[in-house]
């Protein structure tokens, strides 16, 4: 009956329509701003600050869905004769699995982008959503696997770009701020991320902010954010069990080989939750092996993660969460080149490493623990506060010495978010946060960043215009304070069939610890801090458009323009033979960020097609001409297709990625563009799940990092029991 | 059920085509200067015996020489491009990525063992230099243009090796 229900608007026609209209409350009889939509249909209607909502339909019998975050959704029939309006009101009941995929599917909701709940078309900046269904049937062990196939987003040997933000330096300096459920996460000494403080399983999606986003989040927000959304907490006793299983191919010419057996890799997992209705907790831990596909490559990580929250009151909500990794490594660095190993005649012997760093390990941890508390005090009032805890340690064992790093970042934050006007929502906070270190070559050092921050969104007639500022004081060792300001301006704007968007703001990278104070020797050359160093600043600039194009295609299009100055880089100084880290860089990047999804010939088959151009310049200084920005592929084209069958399900995804204008070590090498194709298949049956991934199905062998091997094909068998 | 267009058809094979495998494959080692390289190459020849010390011997080249400890540092390539002469033969080829431009002094310098910039003078060791093919007693002008430059070839002879310092002005003591 409801598929015939469905039929009715697609024969409707364009003239034959009626209205529906009402109001959207909860149960306490205050107004939510839902989505309202002709479900089968394209209409679709925000209910506004007082909760009303019109929507032109289909004359006839539609069915018309309400849903909003932390409700619900509500669905009802309503018969709408040709030029008459209908009255329907809506009702939601607060629910706690409001981040379940039935609220997710009607309307993407992001909390990322404004540090509150908003619709993803109504952000002015471009966002990028990966669900939980991407990352389950991708069968990855870390979260960066399913992170790197986002829309302008590339991995260089684990460091993250968003549109060209970041470069690749090593992991130091990430200008991508991670956030695990919006608690900042980048390590308190080298400014990096950890992709695999959380554990893959315990990830129900991950937003992706493109574009400077300090206006609220601050240092480390220069290129982007990327927020990594735990699963919610149903009521019940659920259960979850992961294993994993693959191997890896070996090279694929007899002179590149380097052992004698197949390199494998496994692990389990196992997640368990229970919940009340005012009480609720969920705990994972798990263990994986990994020979690696190169030398000097095993892995061995184990992982505990554990989450709570009590619902004291219908507007008072208490979380606690927690995670910690391990990891004991052998610490594969770039291969080997004559002079470095026996190539066996050859130029380079891309899985071998040097002989003199074979027997080099790393052993490190990281975890985090944070808690918040969420009120709702009244319809135009809610706030948040929250603090947090995270570490991160390493040990560098090496054949001639060893080092090693602990940090430990305090964070604590307490945000308003007001509604004084039916039409306007303003965002206000303050943010702290304590980098402590203890290092043999790092120093002892403290790192302090206090913020103010503001950002307000008003509504005149269809247009939402958001201003917002944030003031960042940074202080090092106690003292030396600097104040950055970072505002944000920005509009969207409606059209008849999609939604424009326009944003200019500014972003800024502090220093890390390891940046300032680094004292080490590298091949013999002293690498001697710098204390001095200033933040790294940027201004973005973005225009964007999403629509539907006929009735199975939706796109997204961004042109963005970034222009950054005292770029922290690595400087040689020849006269005195030493290392620094300097204030060197002015640069550029623009391009063209597009982004296709489409079911283009029958509703089993679903595709996306995502494509960046980027243009990426170093400016000239008085030392050096302009010239190509490194580590900047100018093409980056990802294309997905997914076909489902039943309880089966195909799919691939490629990946091309443009030889590199320029990099900047080992420039006279040898460069490549990369094309990775991966292929997967799953089967589902009641509880049961079965995952085959096969990455890197063509075992193509490249590197995007000078003498460092990407990925061979791996393939994997992952099997999951649901409780 | 949709029929794929002639264009999508088209598409899924170019995209075939496209992603053929064309990735990295073995290089034989070089015995030239390889195609498209700017900078210097050529062959050194061993003598003498590898001191058990040797942390690594590099070729590296000066527009000027270095008369003093303040331009020792000014060689070419920067230091993350330098790469290792590989030690397990008598003869070996080098190639070393020069920006264009002439340089007075093409060298191979040894690198005990410990070295750090403090202790240079006692943990560096000029190993052998090009020579002037007119004048042995010289150290031979290289000329590096947009294309490298081959046949630098010359002797890195361990057991006569000197301090940097013999080359400054006034020498070392």
């Amino acid at each position: 009956m409801v598929a015939a229900l469905l039929g009715v608007p697609a024969v409707a026609g364009a003239q034959n329509t009626g209205l529906v209209y009402g109001t959207v409350r909860d149960t306490a009889g205050r107004p939510v701003p839902a989505q309202v939509l002709l479900v089968g249909g394209r209409a679709a209607a925000y209910a506004a600050a007082n909760g009303g909502y019109r929507l032109v339909v289909p004359a006839g019998d539609v069915l018309v869905r309400a849903a909003f975050i932390q409700y619900a959704p509500v669905q009802t029939i309503v018969h709408v004769a040709a030029g008459d309006s209908v009255s329907h009101d809506f009702v939601l009941t607060p629910s706690i699995g409001w981040l379940s995929q039935d609220v997710f599917e009607l309307g993407p909701v992001i909390t990322t982008a404004a540090k509150r709940s908003q619709l993803l078309d109504l952000a002015v900046t471009s966002i990028a959503l990966v669900t939980d269904s991407e990352i389950a049937r991708r069968a990855i062990n870390t979260i960066d696997e399913a992170v790197g196939k986002a829309p302008a987003v590339q991995f260089l040997n684990g460091q993250v770009n968003i549109r060209g933000s970041s470069g690749y330096v090593q992991g130091l300096g990430s200008r991508v701020l991670l956030l695990v459920d919006g608690v900042p996460m980048n390590q308190g000494d080298r400014g990096g991320i950890d992709w695999d403080v959380i554990p893959v399983d315990q990830v129900q999606r991950v937003e992706i902010v493109k574009g400077a986003g300090s206006v609220l989040y601050g240092s480390a927000a220069l290129g982007g954010v990327v927020n990594l959304i735990t699963r919610g907490l149903p009521t019940g006793f659920h259960a979850r069990l992961r294993t994993t299983a693959g191997f890896y191919a070996n090279p694929p010419n007899d002179v590149w080989r380097f052992r004698d057996f197949t390199g494998g890799e496994g692990g389990a997992d196992v997640a368990a939750s229970y919940g009340t209705a005012a009480l609720r907790g969920a705990f994972a831990a798990g263990a994986r092996h990994s020979d690696g596909y190169r030398q000097q490559d095993r892995d061995d990580h184990w992982q505990l993660a554990g989450k709570g929250e009590w619902l004291a009151a219908p507007n008072l909500r208490v979380r606690l969460s927690g995670a910690w990794a391990n990891d004991d490594n052998q610490t594969a660095l770039r291969w080997c080149v004559q002079g470095a190993c026996d190539t066996r005649g050859q130029s380079y012997q891309p899985f071998m490493t040097d002989t003199a760093d074979l027997g080099a390990r790393t052993t490190s941890g990281k975890g985090f623990i944070a808690g918040a508390v969420e009120r709702t005090v009244s319809d135009q009032l809610t706030w948040t506060g929250r603090a947090s805890w995270s570490r991160t340690h390493f040990q560098d064992l090496f054949p001639t010495g060893s080092d090693y790093a602990i940090a430990d970042l305090f964070g604590g934050e307490l945000r308003a978010v007001a509604t004084p006007t039916p039409d306007q929502v303003v965002t206000v906070g303050g943010e702290a946060a304590l980098s402590n270190v203890t290092s043999d070559f790092f120093g002892v050092h403290t790192q302090g960043e206090y913020a103010a921050y503001g950002e307000s969104e008003r509504r005149h007639g269809a247009l939402r215009f958001t201003v917002g500022a944030r003031a960042d004081f940074l202080t090092v060792d106690g003292g030396g304070m600097t104040a950055v300001v970072s505002p944000r301006a920005g509009v969207v704007i409606p059209s008849g069939v999609g939604t424009w968007r326009l944003s200019a703001g500014r972003g800024f990278r502090a220093p890390s610890i390891a940046e300032r104070f680094v004292t080490t020797v590298v091949d013999g050359f002293p690498v001697i801090p710098n204390p001095n160093l200033s933040p790294e600043v940027a201004w973005s600039f973005e225009v964007g458009h999403a629509r539907p194009i006929g009735q199975w295609l939706h796109a997204d299009a961004a042109l963005f323009w970034t222009e950054a100055q005292h770029l922290i880089e690595p400087n040689i100084d020849t006269v005195q033979g030493q290392i620094q880290f300097r204030n060197l860089q002015r640069a550029r990047w623009a391009g063209l960020d597009l982004a296709l999804r489409a079911r283009p010939f029958s509703d089993r088959l679903a595709t996306s097609a995502a494509y960046t151009f980027l243009y990426a310049r170093e400016l000239a200084t008085d030392s050096t001409p302009e010239r190509a920005l490194g580590f900047r592929p100018r093409h980056l084209l990802t294309l997905s297709v997914d076909y489902a069958l039943g309880p089966a399900a195909l799919g691939a995804d490629f990946r091309y990625s443009s030889r590199m204008d320029r990099v900047e070590i080992f420039e006279s090498e040898p460069r490549i563009a990369a094309k990775v194709l991966d292929l997967r298949a799953q089967y589902g049956r009641g509880p049961l799940a079965a995952h085959l991934l096969v990455a890197n199905a063509l075992n193509y062998i490249y590197s995007l990092v000078p003498r460092t091997l990407e990925p061979v094909r791996t393939v994997t068998l992952t099997l999951v029991y649901s409780y | 059920m949709r029929t794929p267009s002639r264009g999508a058809r088209a598409a899924v094979l170019g995209l075939a085509l496209f992603a053929c495998n064309d990735g990295l494959h073995p290089v034989p080692a070089p015995t030239t200067c390889p195609q498209s390289f700017t900078g210097i190459c050529g062959h050194v020849t061993f003598q003498g015996a590898v001191p058990d010390s040797t942390q690594a011997v590099y070729v590296v080249a000066y527009h000027t020489f270095p008369r003093s400890r303040d331009s020792l540092f000014t060689f070419q390539p920067s230091l993350i491009l330098l790469q290792k002469l590989p030690l397990d033969s008598t003869r070996a080829f080098y190639a070393v990525p020069l920006m264009s431009g002439r340089y007075e002094w093409v060298v191979a310098v040894w690198v005990k063992q410990g070295f750090t910039l403090a202790n240079a003078d006692s943990t560096l060791r000029e190993a052998g230099s090009y020579r002037n093919p007119a004048d042995t007693t010289l150290p031979g002008v290289v000329n590096v243009y947009t294309q490298g430059t081959d046949s630098i070839d010359f002797v890195v002879d361990f057991a006569h090796m000197h301090p940097p310092c013999r080359y400054y002005n006034p020498p070392c003591p």
